[in-house]
């Protein structure tokens, strides 16, 4: 599948090979180009390789979409709630791999997902799909950006260099590719801001989960689980510069339905709210936040867009502090699984809601110790059942450091629901988990 | 009598349209002369015109599509010299809808509120909007016993560009071309139910903009 789009690729490169991130405007025509190219190979290996019905589209079916406009689609949890926001990083990061900055990268994944839910495929235009893949797509596709221009190192060199681009190559695929026809795997030169994060907090654990109902209705299953999180920049340290120069990634994998979780929440907007050289540091900041939660008991998730202040009260001279957060959020649309969902095979609601989360945590440069918080969400379904529904999940986490980077962690959480139907009695459970966790923790600071 | 008086409505917004479009080149050439960019600061504009909306649900096979008057409010700020954000407010009403052919007993009224972002490629007036938020719907029908109404809540979505005319330092005249999505859920009403309901209304509208 690499060589054809490489080849393409290689067709529409107007520009000669730069050096690593030379100074230069956007190249604005081979972001269009690409984004183009993305929906028209993605169409035509899925009709022809793969024979899928749904690709077969053609002007016929253009035209019909044209005059029916958007529904709603019946697509599995995670193909709504995690492929389509990939497939979106796709169409953003054609942009930004194209030196067009995040703001103006914006429209590429939002006409990428218009006319790909136009012209892409046989079913009628999907508006959950077009949200999913036009802002998931723009909070995913920064983090898959900002995250792959850390591991690359066009400085390196040999095979440390190559491993590094290849490990960058499943979150930013597109820019990958851009780099390797542009020559810029082997390229020595400078690295883009993006590199260095300043401050970072990168924890991985790897250990056991136990949780209520995830391997049956009753009693208490036990699973594997590996969690990664990772904390780029840190909001104090950091003065506001650029969308993202500020995020947080949380992602946990389980043995019992592998991918469960994947949290990204990054800053398009920030300003201190009290004099910098104090020591008591409040500040506010708007992120968006894209959300993912799925396993056997609860599905819920989607794009959000959220205000609130972050404060930090130091404690002593080595780094150590008390910091807390609270955010009110909107959602652009959420899914929950719902049990009295009404549309065709789908088994969860869409809707836009609202919601707060708060957080209280003790850590040292930004790499937390004790984490307690929680959040509140209420979902108004506008497609499925007609419900409304209300997600309450709240935690504590704690992470004993026990030397050398690594550290034992234990975490409690509880999920919780209530689901009001109009035609269905009322629908409330409670999830409670814990975890046990080996961790690996590597951070670095830059006041 | 509602027909007639919608009617000569539309036919007046649609003389206000064509002579602001027939005098456009006029007026942006004013525009040009006055060497200033399109909007600075707080900035307000209010709008109306004729619009046709398109009703399509889950599993309908076809669409159903009617005109209706709408109007706007939109009040912002400007971010860059090219880049402005607002909240706009926008309405639709048709007093003689139907969810079939021929039917004109429903009273439908569709409402978005949305954050939108204006972007000015240049300083000549031109720009394309987009914008997410909430949207809202009432259908109501006469029934036997009074009316039955059915409201719904969700999503809003618009896109669309336009055009400022520059008349003076401080005012301007718009004109837009844009489109309202408005999802909001079932609409149930005496012997039918329409499940998922998207509107969207396609809208040429005028407005003035104080900015």
């Amino acid at each position: 599948m690499t060589a054809p789009l490489l080849a393409v690729l290689m067709m529409v490169q107007l520009d000669s090979a730069p050096s690593p991130r030379s100074p230069r405007s956007p190249r604005t025509v081979m972001a269009i180009g690409q984004v183009a190219l993305i929906n028209t190979f993605v169409n035509r290996v899925d009709a022809l390789v793969f024979k899928h019905d749904w690709a077969r589209s053609g002007t016929r079916v253009w035209g019909e979409h044209l005059r029916l406009g958007w529904e709603w689609d019946e697509d599995a949890f995670t193909t709504n709630m995690f492929a389509h926001p990939y497939h979106g990083s796709l169409y953003f990061n054609a942009a930004r791999s194209n030196g067009v900055d995040f703001f103006q990268a914006v429209p590429y994944a939002i006409m990428g997902s218009w006319t790909w839910e136009y012209f892409g495929e046989k079913y009628r235009p999907s508006l959950n799909d077009w949200y999913m893949t036009s802002f998931g797509g723009i909070t995913l596709g920064e983090v898959f950006h900002r995250i792959s221009a850390t591991i690359r190192d066009n400085r390196a060199t040999g095979r440390g260099r190559t491993l590094r681009e290849i490990a960058a190559l499943p979150m930013d695929p597109i820019g990958s590719l851009n780099r390797l026809v542009r020559g810029e795997w082997r390229a020595r030169g400078v690295n883009p801001p993006e590199h260095d994060p300043g401050s970072y907090v990168f924890r991985i654990g790897g250990g056991a989960r136990f949780a209520k109902g995830l391997m049956a209705d009753s009693g208490v299953g036990r699973m594997g689980a590996m969690l990664v999180d990772l904390l780029y920049g840190d909001p104090f340290a950091t003065e506001y510069r650029s969308p993202f120069d500020v995020f947080g990634v949380r992602l946990m994998l389980s043995s019992n339905g592998g991918f469960s979780s994947l949290r990204a929440s990054g800053r398009i907007y920030g300003t201190n709210l009290n004099n910098p050289a104090r020591r008591a540091r409040h500040v506010l900041a708007v992120n968006t936040r894209y959300d993912f939660f799925k396993n056997r008991a609860q599905s819920v998730g989607g794009q959000s867009v959220e205000i609130g202040i972050n404060s930090r009260w130091p404690i002593g001279s080595r780094g150590y502090a008390f910091r807390t957060s609270i955010f009110g959020d909107g959602i652009l649309l959420g899914a929950i699984d719902a049990s009295g969902t009404g549309l065709g095979t789908r088994t969860y609601d869409f809707g836009p809601g609202v919601g707060a989360r708060w957080e209280f945590g003790f850590d040292r440069h930004g790499a937390r110790f004790l984490r307690v918080f929680g959040q509140l969400e209420y979902i108004h379904a506008v497609s499925g059942a007609s419900a409304d529904h209300i997600v309450d999940f709240s935690g504590i986490e704690a992470n004993i450091p026990i030397g050398r980077g690594f550290g034992i962690a234990a975490h409690s959480t509880v999920f919780h629901r209530t689901s009001r139907y109009s035609t269905a009695p009322k629908d409330e459970r409670n999830y409670p988990e814990a975890r046990l966790l080996l961790t690996w923790t590597k951070s670095g600071f830059k006041p | 009598m509602d027909q007639i008086r919608v009617q000569a409505l539309r036919r007046t917004i649609c003389g206000i349209a064509l002579t602001v479009l027939l005098t456009a080149p006029a007026w942006a050439q004013r525009a040009h002369r006055l060497h200033r960019p399109h909007r600075s600061g707080l900035w307000a504009e209010l709008g109306a015109g004729p619009g046709r909306v398109r009703i399509a649900c889950s599993g309908c096979t076809d669409v159903v599509v009617a005109s209706a008057p709408s109007g706007y409010l939109r009040i912002g700020g400007t971010v860059s010299e090219r880049v402005l954000i607002g909240v706009e407010v926008f309405s639709s009403l048709d007093r003689a809808f139907g969810f079939s052919r021929g039917d004109t007993t429903t009273r439908a009224e569709t409402a978005t509120a949305t954050v939108v972002v204006l972007w000015f490629p240049s300083r000549r007036g031109f720009f394309f909007k987009g914008g997410v938020g909430l949207a809202a719907g009432q259908f109501t029908v006469p029934g036997t016993a009074g009316v039955d109404t059915s409201n719904g809540g969700g999503i809003g979505l618009t896109f669309g560009f336009g055009w400022d005319f520059a008349i003076s330092r401080k005012v301007a005249i718009t004109t837009n071309l844009a489109a309202h999505v408005t999802a909001v859920g079932d609409v149930v009403l005496p012997g039918k139910r329409i499940d998922d309901v998207i509107a969207t209304m396609y809208q040429g509208s005028i407005g003035f903009t104080f900015r």
